[in-house]
């Protein structure tokens, strides 16, 4: 009886527990997606209601008539789209051959990937600009190429583990028939690491989509070149004179609710790559 | 005898290590180019008074700086002697004791010091007084958002993690749920958090806190010094635990199942298994989270910016705003070295953890 009282008890506070940790996970967008749909007069509203009266789409008109945001909703892509990619090209070679090779200088090469993957980006932020301001780089090639400071070292060192696990006999059978080590590279082993590179890619994208210190600092020099975090970090309304924090938390549900999606669809793989990113070599 | 050992390498060998060499070559030139020889102008202009877009001629200073940025003194405040009594004045609206000002006591040459702060110890007053106190100020505020955001992210991530990690329904769910603050964008999570944060009852945790009788629905969490660092700490450990966690939990799956049974066998309850246990077994996990974290709160930059922008700075916010607001590359670069050096000696301690197995 007594055991039995303090088992349902047990159950009782763990899922408490339970509700209380989803809440405060989930809580803050709530309140971002339940803002968005409020009217100017009821954001201003004391106390704060915890369901909109009228809900209304103002604020996501507002937002996709901001030719601001809207643009940086365009360069976010192609800059995210861009570095992903040639992160993907460049980190498959290299990890290819840290994973599946022999050669001198492997262990050195390692430890310098892994060093990098902890690169602090402030610690060249200056350098950079000096350059993009000198040869008049435009800024969004200059986050392309720049993004690859923590795009690549990550590819690059999860890939690598990844290729060291596919077994080693299918390089050899391939090597019997006559395949050199690139061909078997690219039309054997290549496909078999694709679900490696999807998670490896979509990481890869959201850092990139992610970033604000570089694409702050670049684009200074052309406002048309901000990214979403820049735009948003930015962001002024069209008609009031406070901020906006309605059209801003519409802003945020628009860029948020994608990535939850992919988030939802690739829940596994994604925390694979995270930890192998940070946990394992 | 590098030569004596190629000689001795087959043919087939040979042309592996050659196309190993070629095929990490791009990966080598992207990090030269975008990293280490920008590091190497960095360090350089560190040494040196360059001001972008501007005529002055660039010299040589050497560690100027450094000395700029990092100079501190600590000086004693002498009390100010109210004349007609002979004694210390006091303060008729605080009742406090009177003494001299800052200013009067920190010296200006060959660099102005300003006060930083002030503290009293053994009866005595003294002020710290610095050249760049907003450094001073960034070093001291990223030590303390490091230290105390970390722990709580571990503390919390821990909890998530071994809740989890038990057995229950919509646990799938939960996992999923837990992606979510991860995957907002930092500045978004950041106006979020500013939003909820606000002034008023039009912000959620004003309301929040006057439902359970916590101040008067005013506070105005991002003005005020002392609640500010609180507020960025909640802005990162909201969105950062999700990551320990998960790091964490990756750690707990490791832990064979046998052993807890084993444990329960013998009479040990959930509480000694997790001491005897969990907590031995998951401490490389552990460590290697602290350290992972520790290395990405030291450069925090997004939160500080865009909640704080310039009334107070991160040390990488400060440095960033020293480069785009006064164009000083020389001040810039030097507190970027600074912030490399402290993060280095972090990563070499990680990287000591991890290790690198080559075959």
């Amino acid at each position: 009886m007594n055991k039995g009282l303090q088992y349902t008890i047990g159950r009782v506070l763990f899922w408490l527990l339970i509700i209380l940790i989803f809440v405060y996970l989930v809580f803050p967008f709530y309140w971002a997606l339940n803002s968005s749909f409020k009217t100017e007069s009821e954001l201003q509203r004391t106390p704060a209601t915890f369901v909109p009266d009228n809900p209304t789409l103002q604020n996501y008109r507002a937002v996709f008539h901001n030719v601001n945001f809207m643009r940086g909703l365009l360069n976010s892509v192609i800059v995210a789209t861009c570095t992903t990619l040639l992160a993907l090209v460049i980190g498959s070679f290299g990890a290819f051959a840290l994973g599946k090779l022999r050669f001198r200088g492997k262990t050195l090469s390692l430890y310098l990937i892994l060093a990098m993957t902890m690169f602090p980006s402030i610690a060249v932020l200056s350098g950079l600009y000096a350059v993009i301001t000198k040869f008049h780089v435009h800024p969004i090639l200059a986050m392309i190429l720049s993004y690859m400071i923590f795009t690549l070292p990550f590819t690059v060192w999860v890939l690598t583990s990844f290729f060291k696990d596919l077994p080693m006999e299918i390089m050899r059978s391939a090597q019997v028939d006559g395949a050199t080590p690139f061909q078997t590279f690219y039309r054997i082993l290549l496909p078999l690491t694709l679900p490696a590179l999807v998670t490896t890619g979509l990481l890869a994208f959201i850092a990139a989509w992610n970033e604000y210190l570089f694409a702050l600092t670049f684009t200074t020099i052309d406002p048309s070149s901000r990214t979403v975090p820049v735009a948003i970090a930015l962001f002024t309304g069209q008609v009031s004179h406070q901020e906006p924090f309605g059209e801003i938390m519409a802003a945020a549900v628009i860029v948020t609710i994608p990535l939850v999606i992919l988030v939802f669809i690739f829940q596994q793989k994604i925390v694979a790559g995270l930890t192998a990113g940070a946990v394992k070599g | 005898m590098a030569r004596a050992k190629k000689r001795g390498m087959s043919e087939v060998a040979k042309k592996e290590e050659r196309l190993a060499l070629l095929m990490l070559l791009p990966s080598f030139f992207v990090i030269v180019v975008i990293a280490i020889y920008p590091l190497f102008t960095v360090f350089r202009d560190s040494l040196t008074n360059k001001i972008f877009a501007s005529n002055q001629p660039v010299e040589f200073v050497g560690l100027s700086n450094y000395a700029q940025l990092l100079s501190v003194t600590i000086k004693e405040l002498p009390p100010v002697i109210d004349e007609t009594t002979g004694q210390q004045a006091i303060d008729d609206k605080s009742g406090e004791p009177v003494y001299e000002r800052a200013i009067t006591v920190l010296p200006r040459e060959p660099q102005r010091f300003r006060e930083v702060s002030q503290f009293s110890l053994l009866g005595k007053r003294y002020v710290i007084g610095a050249t760049e106190r907003d450094f001073i100020r960034a070093i001291v505020d990223t030590l303390i958002f490091t230290v105390v955001s970390v722990v709580l992210e571990t503390l919390l991530g821990l909890i998530i993690a071994l809740v989890v990690n038990s057995n229950f329904r919509g646990r799938g769910f939960m996992r999923a749920s837990m992606l979510v603050p991860w995957a907002i964008i930092t500045v978004v999570s950041a106006r979020m958090w500013q939003w909820m944060l606000g002034p008023t009852r039009t912000g959620l945790v004003n309301v929040v806190l006057q439902i359970v009788g916590i101040g008067d629905g005013q506070i105005a969490f991002l003005r005020m010094s002392e609640y500010q660092l609180p507020a960025i700490i909640a802005v990162d450990v909201w969105k950062t635990t999700p990551f320990m966690a998960l790091l964490l939990l990756a750690g707990l799956q490791l832990i064979p199942n046998d052993l807890y049974k084993a444990a329960a066998v013998d009479g040990a309850n959930k509480v000694r298994q997790f001491f005897a246990i969990t907590l031995p077994l998951l401490r490389p996990a552990i460590a290697v989270a602290l350290v992972f974290r520790t290395l990405d709160a030291l450069r925090v930059f997004d939160v500080f910016q865009v909640m704080l922008s310039r009334t107070r700075y991160s040390m990488a916010s400060f440095a960033q705003d020293q480069l785009i607001q006064y164009q000083n590359a020389g001040i810039s670069s030097a507190a970027s070295v600074f912030i490399f050096l402290l993060i280095f000696v972090f990563a070499l301690l990680y990287i000591r953890m991890l290790g690198v197995e080559a075959e």
